[in-house]
């Protein structure tokens, strides 16, 4: 009894170190390689952030049992000489555990869970919409408001700061629409017309940043890998500038 | 042998079908004489590898042949019809550990393509055909391999009985499992415009019903695998209820017995959904139906939701008997009783129930309307509690144990250690914010290489380990075992952990090329699959020489406490002298004077 408190004890003194050490740590850790480019990308950036922050102590929980009962309660492999106490858990036991595991689970439900979804996909309010059109394997980008089509374009160009409805459509199979640095995609499924909605916080372009890119992300077929075009975030000015070119350009 | 006479007869029936579809009318150049051919092949190849002659000879009234035992006819009756299970056990584990290396040099394959950015060797078809096959292949080990050989060796002698309830169904899901191999190469082989199949494992529509005839091989391979699992699961269900031993009480179970049981339900009652999609697409493509074409009035979304619907319970399929195997080696090891053994099996009853509930946390992003995004979440993320339970258990059953750390302990201890990254990964993919940046991306793949191999293939290495001396009767080389797990334990880590960092930055799955920033972490993950690909050769290696001339094994090398270790190694034809009494729990290591189960006599390591 004595030495099973001894064990306890020092395995959760190494726990909570180890979960100190390594939250104090979590917020500067670069995982997340490029900046989100829109309000929605913040948004998912922070969710993932969170989850990191509450999935670490359950990660070293289960890793400090694991090796302190390695390490400590290691013997010759071929002895058979003795057994280990019977342990079976008691009922307090297993049920602190089913209630800390289902506490967990509806805090992230909760948030980032219900949070995420009616931030992010329940306002259907925007300033400009741009039909994006899958077919294997290219894109066609429509600007519906200034009579704009590309298609098999190479680039698509947004405006800044502009909340923009994407309704997403395929002539074909089952495409997916992703800009990896907006954080977000939406499948353009034959038949259908689904719909993405995001606000672009910064310009930029894709020599600058390869994840502002359109890249198909559900698989269709071989020219599948190569099914990208590059996105460009102009300012206000610039947009309309690119507006009118285009206009002038129309048969 | 079978299965030489098994082709032949299947291809005779392919003959036969294909001509007797095109004399009934119809129309030669189209896909339908090809499937009717497939279905004449099947029946042709099962009735060529002997299991119709049971029933087909006594209806002409001729003597049925006995069947091959190992005085008879040795180790060549592995390769022949047999309705002994752990004959059948053994050509599961055979047969599915080479679809594992088959599979795993695809794996090797398109990882050298993808070892820099651009094209190397293999065109963008070839490369999706490549790992589509990857795929397809490492499901069927995924979902068969653990059910299969140790479903069938293992559990009939744990729960005490002489073999399974049904032999000849148990043999003939089995042989229902060549064919998919057959089908799935068959389409690799094909020329031209019938090449392959680019479609991954999922096989969505419309993309699955452009023409070509491998992408119909690929429809057909996995109808059949998924007949096979609902015929096992039909015969281990009906086993464990009807075959357990006197005083074999439920309390009494042995855990892997409960997880291949537990299992088998959602085998049974979900594998029939996938196949109905797969037939459907079979039919929108030969028959002319229109269940998944949009353009005329069908629903592509229809079939993500059909297929979903088993292939997540699938998952669970796989990890179910993972975590069985697990649980089952942990206190052997510890010296210590399996914790919580009854909250164990709720466990596994609590993600049996709730995996029906969440299939559609893999359509987030596929234009469900939003609202159905919310209850899949949350049901995602309540099924972390019964997980929560299995990982309890087990780190209860090695906290203040007595740990030896031979082969097959160090697998079980891994499978915690993987699936603590996989499953918590998994709350990433669960969460709508997160999921729609994650999905279908690189951190992805990672997280079900870390719970489906990190899981259950770790789990059935550690099964192989401790289950070789019984099988086989003879014990492995321990060092070049502990060598195996080292070099496939890092070898994994180093593969699959840099996957999670590639998905969300910007690399999606299943593509051919990528862009030149992620050449650097992709040159990375190709050479550590490479090493990884290499540890096996140890295994193999190991395997091949214990199996011929490694050392006698004691009946009971390791001190455990199940009925197959009370027995000889390996066990004699239907296992027991004497059905067993069952008299106690069969893991009360450290509880005196508690045993098992009480057993006539039995010879110690015979000649
Ligand atoms: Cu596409
Ligand atoms: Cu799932």
């Amino acid at each position: 009894m004595e030495r099973k408190n001894k064990d306890l004890i020092y395995a959760s003194i190494i726990w909570f170190v180890l979960t100190f050490v390594g939250e104090m740590l979590l917020p500067s850790w670069r995982f997340i390689a490029s900046p989100p480019y829109s309000i929605e990308g913040e948004l998912i950036d922070e969710a993932f952030n969170l989850l990191l922050v509450l999935g670490f102590p359950v990660f070293t929980f289960v890793l400090v049992a694991l090796f302190y009962s390695i390490f400590r309660y290691r013997v010759k492999e071929d002895d058979l000489s003795e057994d280990g106490p019977a342990l079976h858990g008691s009922t307090s036991v297993w049920l602190t555990w089913l209630i800390v595991t289902g506490l967990l689970a509806v805090i992230v439900l909760i948030h980032p869970g219900f949070t995420g979804v009616s931030e992010l996909r329940s306002n259907p309010t925007a300033d400009m919409v741009v039909q994006i059109e899958g077919q294997q394997w290219n894109w066609t980008f429509t600007y519906p408001e200034y009579d704009i089509t590309i298609d098999k374009a190479d680039t698509l160009v947004l405006p800044v700061d502009t909340r923009i409805r994407f309704e997403v459509s395929s002539v074909d199979v089952i495409h997916s629409f992703w800009v990896p640095a907006f954080r977000m995609k939406i499948d353009a499924v034959p038949g259908l017309t689904t719909t993405m909605y995001l606000t672009v916080t910064e310009t930029g372009t894709f020599e600058e940043n390869p994840n502002l890119r359109v890249q198909c992300a559900e698989l269709c077929g071989t020219g599948h890998a190569r099914m990208r075009a590059s996105v460009e975030v102009v300012t206000a000015e610039e947009f309309a500038a690119w507006v009118e070119a285009m206009q002038a350009n129309a048969p | 042998m079978s299965w030489i006479k098994g082709i032949l007869f299947g291809v005779v029936g392919y003959l036969a079908g294909y001509w007797l579809s095109i004399s009934l009318g119809v129309e030669r150049g189209t896909e339908a004489p090809f499937a009717i051919g497939y279905v004449f092949f099947f029946a042709g190849w099962l009735l060529g590898a002997g299991v119709w002659d049971h029933w087909a000879r006594s209806w002409f009234g001729l003597e049925n042949k006995t069947p091959p035992t190992k005085e008879s006819h040795g180790w060549k009756r592995y390769f022949m019809f047999s309705t002994d299970h752990k004959v059948i056990g053994v050509q599961y584990l055979v047969t599915f550990a080479l679809i594992f290396f088959l599979a795993g040099a695809f794996a090797m394959a398109f990882r050298y393509e993808l070892m820099r950015p651009g094209r190397d060797w293999l065109s963008p078809k070839e490369f999706n055909t490549v790992m589509s096959t990857h795929g397809i292949l490492m499901i069927a080990v995924a979902v068969s391999a653990i059910i299969g050989a140790f479903g069938n060796f293992v559990m009939p002698i744990q729960i005490g009985a002489e073999d399974m309830a049904f032999p000849r169904i148990n043999a003939l899901s089995y042989w229902t499992t060549p064919p998919v191999v057959f089908l799935i190469l068959g389409a690799n082989l094909l020329q031209g415009a019938d090449y392959g199949f680019d479609f991954g494992w999922t096989a969505y529509p419309p993309l699955s019903t452009v023409a070509g005839l491998g992408k119909l091989f690929f429809l057909l391979a996995f109808m059949t695998l998924g007949l096979s699992s609902i015929l096992g699961a039909l015969n281990i269900l009906i086993t464990v209820i009807r075959l357990r031993a006197p005083g074999m009480t439920w309390g009494r179970l042995p855990i892997f017995t409960w997880g291949v049981f537990t299992t088998s339900f959602l085998s049974l009652i979900f594998t029939q959904f996938v196949f109905t999609g797969l037939f459907m697409v079979v039919l929108d493509r030969v028959a002319g139906t229109a269940f998944f074409a949009p353009d005329q009035g069908g629903g592509a979304l229809l079939y993500e939701n059909i297929f979903w619907i088993y292939s997540h319970p699938a998952v669970y399929v796989m990890i179910i008997p993972g975590f069985a195997i697990m649980l089952e080696i942990l206190p052997t090891f510890a010296r210590k009783p399996l914790y919580g053994y009854k909250w164990a099996i709720g466990g596994f009853f609590g993600i049996v129930a709730m995996s029906a509930t969440v299939w559609a946390h893999h359509m987030f992003t596929s234009g469900m309307p939003d609202w159905m995004t919310v209850p899949f979440m949350a049901a995602t993320e309540f099924i972390s509690i019964p997980t929560g339970i299995i990982f309890l258990s087990a780190l209860g059953t090695i906290w203040m144990g007595k740990l030896r750390l031979k082969t097959p302990m160090l697998f079980a201890l891994a499978v915690v250690f993987n699936f603590l990254i996989g499953g918590l990964t998994g709350i990433f993919n669960a969460d709508v914010a997160t999921d729609l940046q994650l999905h279908d991306t690189y951190w992805v793949v990672g997280h079900f290489h870390y719970t489906i191999v990190g899981g259950e293939i770790f789990a059935l290495f550690a099964g192989i380990y401790y289950w070789f001396p019984k099988i086989t009767g003879r014990m492995f080389n321990e060092k070049l075992g502990k060598l195996h797990f080292w070099w496939m334990f890092l070898g994994f880590q180093a593969v699959f952990l840099p996957m999670f960092w590639l998905g969300y930055n910007g690399m999606n799955r299943r593509i051919a090329d990528y862009i030149p920033e992620l050449a650097g972490t992709n040159m990375w993950v190709s050479a550590s699959a490479f090493l990884l690909g290499a540890s096996f050769l140890v295994f193999i290696y190991n395997v091949v020489n214990s199996w011929v001339r490694g050392p006698q094994a004691a009946n009971n090398p390791w001190g455990a406490r199940t009925l197959e270790w009370q027995i000889e190694s390996p066990p004699i034809e239907h296992n027991f002298h004497q059905i067993p009494t069952v008299t106690g729990h069969p893991y009360d290591y450290g509880v005196e004077g508690s045993v098992h189960a009480v057993l006539a006599p039995q010879a110690e390591a015979a000649d």
